[in-house]
């Protein structure tokens, strides 16, 4: 599996796609490593041999903040209509690398992306490209729920008038029944969204993300203030927005990330002895195989639970 | 259980510590308690004084009468209609000018050399696109005059941001009297306005300015950048995210900043005598702002003042303490304005 991936870095072109050889496992298996199932994306209405084009594309991207540096050297592939899940320590960068893919980087004083990313094999960081663009097809569900203070309403209408859709009442119950919040505020979308519960501003905030129809998703542990009912009710979510796009999401949940993604990247954190502490990746795989049989040992340690 | 004989072993059996006495701490609580006192018991007398000199003499009548050089028919009718324009006009060119800058000093300008150049360069292409579409004349030149303008600003724009960054704080110290004598240089000896209450109202409007500025973007910065980074996410730009969600946030902030900052120019004296007040005149000024260029300059504070002055304090002196009650009615009222507008819509985040 990993001649896929170099086959895909070295590829040039513009296309950049590549036909994944290897039919995929259709049947969940029991690792019989870790101990996590793996059931979810195999379940999916994917077939074995399909194209698989990279939207995203790094090599060798740090991330300093000021003079700190928080992220170091990461090469990894993100592919279309899949989810990717990045899981690891608490600061190891996982919400960093979230937010190179749509430059919301740029929007925090003294954070500078440096080396190779691309989107749709262009550079994302080239000079003359425009961020805003850029992040009408990439939207972003941020950690912390943070919607605006005005009315639900009003929080998807924002993002969709500035992407000239149309906020009328269909496109609205569509976005809040998809985001499974439908029924909790059916009656009250004209109240104010900091009157929702932490969980429900959270789902809030997924519906304006994906009301603007994005290419892309970043979710930023989407789930960590949620139920589990409504957690599984967004796992749906992004099982079947996954026809149609392409996710990454941050978690801390390995059943999550087992559950729903098809691929997994692990980052941790490296402290050389100098006093230093940065993000890296250590690891990047099929989920499958990453929670049967992960290369490295520092996954291995993290997935089971043993920390090193 | 036996509540008397406590086990030292065990922590949870251990006896309730008493109340001790500290000294250091109770004087210190009545020096605090000692401090307010005097600081308002200052105020009480000051107002209480007042209330008693004043009391008779404020009456409907009072409000509504001409001023007159009779102190049994004087009124304060064309003091209160001074102010009241001058407020006007000091909140129609301080508040636009002041919640604009606010949202530059605090939104825009931090954007550095690169981020400028990044948008400079993006006219550019922006200009060459269009020029391919056919643009032609005038509309060019104008484009390209635009697109210049910004690789200029790239390079000399973060440095003039920092000298007027230093200087906004500056400004809200320095001393109102020199407000007016520079309202006096500007607007009557150099734009020409007759020493009239538009002369008046400029003046205050620029000696509110920096303390509108400092206030708003104070109000701006409360707003968690989160809310921006949202906005943004979904595809605003700057300005859409800063105009329909930052903007709208901090709003309740900047308008009770804008009340306190009014109420201050309202007691102001020093600057509207440079300007050219009139100690007195009998003319009524008229309530519409537009033809404040000719109505004499009469403000609440300046009749006050005037009549202070007058030799015959006990024929002139109630008058003005019932001016000054009416003064500071107005100054409580908009500050309770600015309370509960602070209370019904802050929010916290
Ligand atoms: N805005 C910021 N300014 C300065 N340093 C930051 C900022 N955001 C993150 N960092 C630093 O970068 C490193 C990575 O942080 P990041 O938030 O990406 O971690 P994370 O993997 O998402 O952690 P968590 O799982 O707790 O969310 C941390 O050391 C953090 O202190
Ligand atoms: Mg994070």
């Amino acid at each position: 599996m990993s001649d896929e991936r170099t086959a895909v870095t070295t590829d040039e072109d513009e296309a950049l796609a590549v036909t994944d050889q290897e039919p995929r496992q259709s049947d969940p298996r029991v690792g019989d490593g870790p101990g996590i199932s793996v059931a979810g994306p195999a379940q999916g209405s994917r077939d074995g041999a399909q194209q698989e084009t990279v939207v995203f594309e790094a090599s060798g991207v740090n991330v300093h903040y000021g003079t700190n540096l928080a992220l170091k050297g990461v090469d990894i592939p993100i592919y279309r209509r899949e989810i990717t899940a990045l899981i690891g320590p608490s600061g190891c960068g996982k919400s960093t690398f979230l937010r190179c893919l749509n430059r919301t980087n740029d929007l925090i004083p003294g954070a500078a992306v440096s080396g190779d990313l691309t989107f749709h094999g262009e550079d994302m960081y080239a000079p003359d490209i425009d961020a805003v663009d850029l992040r009408r097809r990439v939207g972003m569900v941020f950690q912390k729920p943070n919607p605006f203070p005005k009315s639900i309403r009003e929080n998807l209408a924002f993002g969709m008038k500035v992407n000239g859709l149309k906020a009328n009442d269909d496109a609205i119950e569509r976005v809040l029944r998809r985001a499974a919040l439908w029924d909790e505020v059916k009656d009250k979308l004209g109240d104010d969204a900091y009157a929702l519960s932490g969980g429900q501003q959270q789902r809030l905030c997924i519906a304006r993300a994906i009301a603007v129809e994005p290419e892309v998703i970043l979710m930023d542990e989407p789930c960590s203030a949620l139920d589990p009912i409504s957690t599984l009710a967004i796992e749906d979510l992004m099982r079947e927005l996954r026809e149609q796009y392409t996710i990454v999401i941050v978690t801390h949940n390995m059943q999550q990330a087992a559950r729903v993604s098809d691929r997994t990247a692990f980052f941790t954190v490296e402290q050389p002895g100098d006093g230093s502490r940065y993000g890296i990746l250590a690891e990047h795989d099929h989920t499958e195989k990453m929670f049967r049989a992960p290369e490295d040992q520092r996954t291995q340690d993290y997935i089971t639970g043993r920390f090193g | 259980m036996a509540t008397t004989a406590a086990p030292q072993s065990s922590a949870e059996a251990r006896p309730l510590a008493r109340k001790k006495f500290q000294p250091a701490e109770v004087a210190f609580e009545w020096a605090l308690r000692l401090s307010i006192a005097l600081a308002l018991g200052a105020l009480v007398w000051l107002f209480v004084s007042v209330l008693t000199e004043g009391a008779s003499s404020l009456s409907w009548d009072f409000l509504t009468s001409k001023a007159s050089s009779s102190a049994a028919r004087a009124g304060f009718k064309n003091a209160l209609y001074g102010s009241l324009v001058l407020m006007m006009i000091t909140v129609a060119v301080a508040v636009p000018l002041g919640f604009a800058a606010a949202t530059y000093l605090e939104k825009f300008a931090p954007m550095s050399k690169d981020e400028l150049r990044v948008i400079a360069m993006r006219r550019q292409r922006a200009l060459e696109h269009r020029r391919g579409h056919g643009l032609s004349g005038i509309r060019l030149l104008l484009a390209r005059i635009g697109v210049a303008a910004s690789r200029v600003w790239a390079t000399i724009g973060p440095p003039i941001n920092r000298i007027v960054e230093v200087n906004i704080s500056n400004l809200a110290a320095v001393p109102s009297i020199i407000y007016g004598l520079l309202g006096l240089a500007l607007f009557v000896s150099i734009m020409g306005v007759s020493k009239s209450l538009l002369a008046g109202g400029l003046t205050l409007a620029i000696l509110v300015l920096p303390i509108i500025i400092i206030a708003s973007r104070e109000a701006i910065r409360a707003v968690p950048s989160s809310i921006e980074q949202g906005a943004m996410a979904l595809g605003a730009t700057k300005w859409q995210a800063v105009r329909s969600q930052v903007l709208p946030a901090a709003l309740p902030g900047m308008l009770t900043g804008t009340i306190l900052a009014t109420s201050r120019a309202i007691g102001e004296t020093a600057p509207l005598i440079v300007v050219g007040g009139a100690a007195y005149s009998t003319k009524v000024p008229s309530l519409n702002p537009l033809q404040a260029g000719d109505q004499p300059l009469l403000a609440m504070p300046l009749q006050i003042f005037d009549w202070v002055e007058r030799p015959q304090e006990t024929l002139w002196g109630p008058l003005a303490a019932a001016g000054i009650l009416v003064l500071i009615g107005t100054l409580v009222v908009m500050n309770l304005i600015a309370i509960v507008l602070r209370n019904r819509f802050s929010r916290s985040w």
